[in-house]
């Protein structure tokens, strides 16, 4: 019985063409290369590069790791649901740590969360409506909203840079690690599991896949669609919101202009980690690694003393690689 | 009932007929309105950015001729974020090059090649354009800081930077004669020329394009040698007038050039828009800049202006529109299924 099923197949497999086989591999390839790449570049730079295994730049690797990779789990949400990107997390990462260390200041840990949440609630809610209601580009709208969010902060902050107390809870919370893992990758494995939960195990998680794949059909289901893409937004504002955080704790200082390239930097760990940008393929796990493939290989670089311009060209690079990667896979998959 | 049908029917006949006609088939509608309110408004709050028109024409020189080439890609449905690093990055080649002409044709083809590199992602590989074009954004800007040693590069001939500030023809600059130019030259393609006109075919259905027969991966390729070629023009005019070029510049000219090709009513989809929509886009933008610039106002908070416009802008095209109604119409009906409500 077993041999009868599996002989036609078997059959089948052979006249099949070069190209499907191609296929899979391509498809292989583009979905777990990241673990591969993951584990040759680390053992690469553990050979080759003086100081990468120094427990110092370990640890340094981790706190710069933190707050883009927080970043980067959280949009990791719009660009399964098929909506490219969010680049108004440059203005996000920025607004929570002035608000955090600003009104801290003068009112407190607590109030200045809360501003920080609600702020974060505003750029969501603006992204998901213009996005999700108005079925407007989101490319476009959050380019708006990033110009519009820098656009106050800068006007209300003064463009100054906002220094914290030199102790209290922030300057303990950014400095604080166990062993050499610093606090503020803690706080990132805690994000990676929490949204990973979210996105594979919960109803919602499972509207924002269903999203990416096929939009119509998952609104023809019954869902509110437009909910479904602010909580997208939400989700991503949030996790920019802790990001900031983070990243202003660490330097126990905030300026308007943190969060420059962190879009940027995020969508290179979203994407090499294997999430399609065609939306519906991924997971936040993935973004995880991708992440740690994208910190190290800035790691190498700057150990290595090769200057920003270039690190910027080969992520650049980097992304467009692995896009191609993607996109090649589903062409000679759909032949 | 009846008499708005036949209402109707009169009304396609008669000279208001014809009018109604034509302003369903243009998309420059919200552009002109928006244009409109800005000139009344600034007529009568700052008329100063009115009579210094040839500030304020600069002013829209130099947000619209970016915007121009943007909106030959636009019009087939694809998106170029790269023209703000080509800008930086053309600027850079054109003032590390110590002749002057070599350096301005040196800046020009890297326009053409890096419109080349976008298409090819686009339409060989099949990368959507947004990303591919911003992963190229970032690798440009790089490319600028690596070729500029990250500082500013100055323009080895100081005296044809500052000739060229001055005005040609009238009180018109160099740089306003080069953008309208760069505006008739491409209204004439996309309106006059075969190649041009395909371009809406392409955006609108490429499928149907291809079936027809029209060469459609060919047009991007086109569409993107513009867009690339333009920006660089707008980085070899922006390095003459400063006489250096800036590693960073460009980013706030990425804002200004969407929001200018939008407002003026071309669809970010494809198929439909118009070159005199993003000059009137541009012209909108431009004198409200300069108005708010007179009147004392921060660049931030211009910049909070812009955004806001560039957002109202691409919330309130047809489609957009047409979708919140049909979410309207479910949710009611919705209502109405549901027993209690």
């Amino acid at each position: 019985m077993m041999a009868q099923q599996t002989a036609p197949s078997a059959a089948e497999a052979t006249t099949q063409s070069e190209s499907s086989r191609l296929a899979g591999i391509l498809t292989w390839m583009s979905q777990n290369g990241i673990f591969i790449f993951t584990a040759i570049l680390i053992l690469f730079a553990l050979i080759f590069v003086d100081g990468f295994g120094s427990l110092m730049n370990i640890t340094d690797v981790f706190h710069r790791a933190a707050p883009i990779g927080i970043v980067a789990v959280g949009m990791t949400f719009v660009v399964i649901s098929g909506n490219y990107l969010d680049l108004s997390v440059v203005a996000q990462v920025a607004t929570a740590g002035v608000i955090l260390i600003a009104v801290s200041n003068s009112y407190g840990l607590f109030p200045a969360i809360l501003a920080a949440l609600a702020a974060a609630m505003l750029f969501a809610l603006v992204n998901g409506t213009a996005v999700g209601i108005f079925k407007a580009n989101a490319v476009i709208v959050t380019l708006a909203t990033t110009f519009i969010g820098l656009g106050l902060l800068r006007f209300f902050s003064g463009g100054s840079i906002f220094f914290g107390p030199p102790d209290g809870p922030i300057r303990t919370f950014g400095l604080g690690k166990i062993g050499p893992i610093p606090y503020s990758a803690i706080v990132l494995i805690i994000m990676t599991i929490v949204l990973g939960l979210l996105l594979n195990r919960t109803n919602f998680g499972f509207l924002v896949r269903s999203f990416g794949v096929n939009e119509s059909a998952t609104r023809l289901g019954g869902t509110n669609t437009a909910l479904v893409i602010i909580g997208a937004f939400l989700v991503t504002a949030v996790a920019a919101m802790i990001a900031g955080f983070v990243l202003a704790a660490f330097s126990n200082t905030a300026v308007s202009n943190d969060g420059v390239g962190y879009e940027f930097r995020a969508l290179a760990a979203i994407i090499v980690g294997g999430t399609s940008v065609f939306g519906g393929r991924g997971s936040v796990y993935r973004t995880f690694l991708g992440v740690i493939f994208v910190s190290v290989l800035t790691n190498i670089l700057v150990l290595s003393g090769i200057s920003f311009g270039y690190q910027q060209v080969a992520l650049g690079v980097l992304i467009v690689l692995a896009v191609s990667l993607d996109a090649l896979a589903r062409k000679v998959a759909q032949r | 009932m009846s008499t708005t049908i036949s209402l109707g029917a009169d009304e396609s006949t008669g000279t208001w007929g014809r009018i109604r006609r034509t302003a369903s088939r243009r998309t420059e509608g919200r552009g002109i309105v928006l244009l409109t309110f800005i000139i009344i408004m600034v007529a009568l709050l700052e008329p100063l950015a009115l009579t210094a028109y040839d500030v304020t024409l600069g002013r829209i020189a130099l947000i619209g001729i970016v915007a121009l080439g943007l909106t030959a890609v636009i019009l087939m449905g694809e998106l170029d974020l790269s023209v703000a690093s080509t800008l930086a990055v053309a600027g850079v080649i054109m003032a590390s090059i110590p002749d002057l002409a070599l350096g301005i044709v040196a800046a020009l083809v890297a326009g053409l090649v890096v419109g080349v590199i976008n298409a090819f992602f686009v339409a060989v590989i099949g990368i959507n354009s947004f990303i591919a074009t911003l992963g190229t954004l970032f690798a440009l800007r790089g490319l600028a800081f690596v070729l500029s040693n990250e500082a500013p590069v100055s323009l080895a001939n100081k005296d044809a930077g500052i000739a060229f500030g001055q005005p040609l023809i009238g009180p018109l600059t160099p740089r306003i004669l080069i953008f309208i130019l760069v505006f008739i030259a491409i209204q004439l393609f996309v309106s006059r020329v075969r190649t041009g006109r395909e371009f809406f075919a392409v955006g609108g259905n490429r499928q149907a394009a291809r079936d027809a027969g029209i060469p459609v991966n060919k047009r991007i390729f086109t569409g993107f040698m513009i867009s690339g070629f333009v920006a660089a023009l707008a980085g070899v005019i922006n390095t003459l007038e400063r006489t250096t070029a800036d590693p960073t510049a460009g980013s706030t000219v990425l804002l200004a050039s969407f929001a200018a090709a939008i407002i003026g009513g071309n669809y970010l989809k494809g198929g439909r828009g118009s070159i005199i929509g993003t000059l009137i886009g541009a012209a909108s933008l431009g004198i409200l800049q300069v108005a708010l610039t007179i009147s004392g106002v921060q660049v931030p908070i211009q910049q909070i202006y812009i955004g806001v416009i560039l957002l109202l802008a691409v919330t309130t095209d047809p489609t957009s529109l047409r979708a919140v109604r049909g979410s309207l119409r479910t949710f009611r009906q919705s209502r109405m299924k549901t027993p209690d409500g």
